[in-house]
């Protein structure tokens, strides 16, 4: 008589059947692909993100070329400005706020003629080069025209903010500014100041030459430039 | 020590092929037997078996060891004979406790067969649906009765009912009664 231990014996002696090699391949191989294809998404992207990867290299080297492009615009004037910074005057420009220079600016520029304040912004303008947006060499002061009494107005009342403004609308106007000139090499801007000179303008040629000497406070002028640009 | 099967699934869901692999190579034979025994067409035993294995493949972010894997898998595998049974019009239970009257249970195929082997195969295939398939999950999956009841969804009465008739009609086969 058998057990059930006996049936399962027995059951177990039966043929053992197994499954087709192509099918236990096909198995394992639909195994693997679902856990792989999960930690290396970079390695083969699918579908829809197939292009992701081309626009994101394109996007570094625009971005990687700007940057250089940027920098290399920046290197000439970093130099102006540094090279004389062991100069004693220096200070006086690093605290515009601090010293009653900038009021005294602002009231000098109150008192002046529309015309001239656009020859003269005020000192904030001269801040922050670095933020003016990169314009081309300033004309010489040829034709002028009058910005908008709007744009003035709000120079006044909001300093920083409105003078970019103003800076751009003048730039785009092509009306020569302080900020234009320091844009200039101290050449260009002493040029631009014996122009007026010639001009007979010599208030704005002695504001721009004051403005210039703040800027460039250890540049020796050359002799025959300096006959050129001084009151005579 | 091996690790057990539960340990092997969660780490193939954690992106371990070769805990699959292990996983795959102790089990495939017991499933493939169980199915190909349950419905007899080798072509589609093999379609089942694959389906099967997808299954878990495709479950493997979600399996959580409530249950013994093989008691998950044989599910997987009920389940679609079930569903296989269904679209041919058939049913497991509906031969619950009742012979079936099958060619292999022929009297004079058992005559011609002197091997007890050879009856105990076709005592097997005799077996009402629902009998052998508590044998074959007792003997491929090694379920206990109460993981028979759990996978195929009947009591644990009617679970061990069905294994004691299955074991009686395979001895009273191999004994030639």
């Amino acid at each position: 008589m058998t057990d059930d231990g006996d049936i399962s014996r027995r059951y177990r002696e039966l043929a053992r059947e197994e499954p087709p090699r192509h099918l236990d391949d096909a198995i394992r191989a639909a195994a693997r692909r679902a856990v792989g294809t999960r930690p290396a998404p970079l390695v083969v992207p699918t579908g829809r993100q197939r292009w992701y990867f081309p626009l994101a290299a394109a996007a570094v080297i625009v971005l990687a070329v700007a940057v250089t492009l940027h920098v290399e615009r920046e290197q000439p004037e970093e130099e102006i400005v540094t090279a004389p910074a062991a100069t004693p005057e220096k200070p006086k420009l690093e605290q515009p706020g601090s010293a009653p220079q900038p009021e005294r600016r602002r009231k000098t520029e109150s008192a002046d003629s529309r015309e001239s304040r656009n020859a003269a912004p005020p000192a904030e303008l001269q801040k922050a080069p670095e933020a003016v947006p990169t314009l081309p060499p300033a004309p010489p002061p040829v034709a002028r025209q009058e910005p908008p009494p709007v744009a003035g107005a709000a120079a006044r009342a909001a300093p920083e903010a409105s003078a970019q403004l103003r800076r751009f609308d003048e730039g785009v106007r092509g009306v020569p500014s302080l900020s234009a000139s320091a844009l200039q090499s101290p050449e260009q801007w002493l040029q631009g100041i014996a122009d007026l000179r010639k001009q007979g303008r010599h208030d704005e040629a002695d504001r721009s030459l004051a403005e210039f000497r703040k800027r460039h406070p250890g540049y020796q002028i050359p002799e025959p430039m300096r006959e050129k640009v001084e009151k005579r | 020590m091996e690790a057990p099967d539960e340990e092997l699934m969660l780490a193939y869901g954690g992106g371990d092929a070769g805990a699959f692999e292990t996983l795959y190579g102790r089990h495939r034979g017991g499933l493939f037997r169980f199915i190909l025994r349950a419905v007899k067409d080798r072509g589609v035993a093999e379609e089942l078996f694959q389906e099967a294995w997808v299954r878990v493949i495709e479950a493997r972010s979600r399996y959580a060891p409530k249950a013994r894997f093989s008691t998950w898998l044989y599910t997987i595998a009920h389940n679609l004979l079930v569903d296989h049974w269904r679209k041919k019009g058939l049913s497991l239970v509906s031969l619950d406790g009742e012979d079936a009257a099958s060619e292999s249970a022929n009297p004079a195929r058992h005559a011609e067969s002197r091997e007890a082997l050879a009856r105990l195969l076709h005592a097997l295939e005799a077996l009402p649906a629902a009998q052998r398939e508590a044998f074959l999950l007792h003997e491929e999956g090694g379920l206990s009765v109460a993981e028979i009841a759990a996978v195929t969804g009947a009591g644990e009465e009617a679970a061990k009912s069905r294994l004691r008739y299955a074991m009686a009609k395979l001895k009273a086969a191999v004994d030639g009664n």
